[in-house]
């Protein structure tokens, strides 16, 4: 509460030798500060609805209490940046509830004269508490408050919570398309949905499409992948290994789904245009159950040498593969590059 | 309450809500890794923002990747047929 009285009063103080450019300045600070802490939030918006209901500067009032009203879109290009604000809302409610009390209190006397508290500094403090009030009750129109309901601790959290929710929702409104011509909560979230899925498939589709093109290529991309898996999620140094050097207990699921998928769907190897690849497209979730690590797999393919591919294969149990080795990889080496690239692959997206 | 008022179509119950978060909240990620606890709608939205954006940036790197791809191949190698063959279908 100390800092957010100091803040008001030295945004007060500079509302009262009030220009266009700090006045903007304001308007931003006031934005950042709207979203992390909801009574400071209405302290900044008072300071900004005060000169505009005095009714000098049409331009800047205009943008000040518009924008505190309409909550302009691009105020939230930094949402990853504002990680903490979750916990800074949850200081206790008690607290903020008697701060707002306290300054609803002398406010409604002082209301009616705004411009009075602002010609003299002595009284900023005061006049902060006026344009609070007044903040207070131009903020929460919004929410539709009135005057005197809301001062119930859970009513206005309750309120601050779904003040954000529809935040959030105006903008995931802008970044998924079609997503504005929807009305309505279930039918936006419905759009979202699908089109997070859309995307999830997209990304699927052509990281495959990728990894089936070039072997070589896409083990290059996959350990490129991988480095900033490790970058970002610092896993144990058993993870940096290639695959097959791995034992079983330590492979993902999705390395072992991998090999099997397959001999899990014979028919769909069957019926499939020609790659193994798709088949783990249309199946990504499918269950894991199969034991048999790839890194056994490999050492029988190893053991058994280049000249025997085609056990190798059934090893594998993969029909795609086949078509793969005669028709993409030049070699066994270069097949089984593949084989270990894909699993890592996958293995990267199940940990995204 | 019942789970659908028929005199206005634009409310629609607590429960389809609910219902439509929970699976937006299976989409997401974060959630799947940690197991199924209800996290908070705001901090799902939120999530949900960052991991449109992630996937966006995912395609967008993954189409440069495969167009890089494709000007580096050569246009009759048995790669690229494969590679025409997979975008045609």
């Amino acid at each position: 509460m100390a800092r957010c009285r100091g803040t008001a009063e030295s945004l007060c103080q500079g509302r009262l030798d009030l220009d266009d450019d700090k006045f903007g300045a304001m308007c931003t600070t006031a934005f950042g500060c709207l979203q992390e802490w909801p009574d400071l939030g209405a302290m900044c918006g008072a300071n900004l609805g005060v000169p505009a209901m005095a009714g000098n500067g049409n331009e800047s009032s205009c943008s000040g209490s518009g924008g505190s009203r309409k909550r302009k879109p691009d105020a939230y290009d930094g949402l990853d940046a504002t990680g903490g604000a979750n916990d800074m809302s949850k200081r206790p409610r008690g607290k903020r509830l008697s701060g707002i009390s306290e300054i609803v209190a002398p406010g409604k006397g002082k209301q009616e004269r705004p411009k009075a508290g602002t010609k003299k500094k002595a009284e900023a403090a005061s006049a902060a508490a006026a344009a609070a009030a007044a903040g207070h009750k131009t903020d929460y129109i919004h929410v539709r408050a009135r005057r005197g309901q809301a001062t119930d601790s859970h009513s206005l959290a309750e309120r601050v919570r779904r003040e954000r929710i529809s935040e959030r929702m105006r903008y995931l409104q802008e970044l998924v398309p079609g997503c504005s011509k929807v009305t309505g909560k279930a039918g936006m979230l419905d759009e979202i949905i699908n089109y997070v899925q859309s995307l999830q498939k997209q990304v699927e589709f052509l990281s495959m499409k990728i990894a089936a093109s070039n072997p070589v290529v896409s083990f290059d991309i996959v350990e490129d992948l991988f480095g900033r898996q490790l970058k970002q999620s610092r896993r144990s140094p058993a993870a940096a290994l290639p695959a097959m050097a791995l034992p079983a207990g330590q492979l993902e699921p999705s390395c072992l789904q991998m090999s099997h998928m397959p001999q899990m769907h014979p028919s769909a190897a069957a019926n499939s245009t020609g790659f193994g690849l798709d088949m783990v497209v249309n199946n990504p979730y499918a269950p894991a159950g199969a034991s048999c690590p790839v890194s056994a797999a490999a050492s029988v393919s190893v053991a058994a040498g280049p000249s025997t591919t085609e056990p190798c294969l059934n090893v594998n149990g993969t029909a795609a593969w086949d078509i793969g080795s005669r028709n993409l990889f030049s070699g066994f080496v270069a097949q089984f590059q593949s084989v270990e690239s894909d699993c890592l692959l996958n293995n990267f997206k199940m940990e995204m | 309450m019942s789970s659908r008022r028929p005199s206005s179509r634009g409310n629609i119950s607590e429960d389809e809500i609910n219902e439509l978060i929970s699976k937006l909240q299976a989409l997401l990620p974060s959630s799947r890794r940690r197991g199924s606890g209800q996290a908070s709608t705001t901090k799902l939205l939120k999530e949900t923002c960052s991991y449109i954006k992630s996937l966006h940036r995912e395609v967008d790197d993954l189409s440069d990747r495969l167009s890089d791809l494709m000007a580096t191949m050569d246009h009759n190698s048995p790669g690229a047929e494969i590679i025409r063959s997979i975008l045609r279908s």
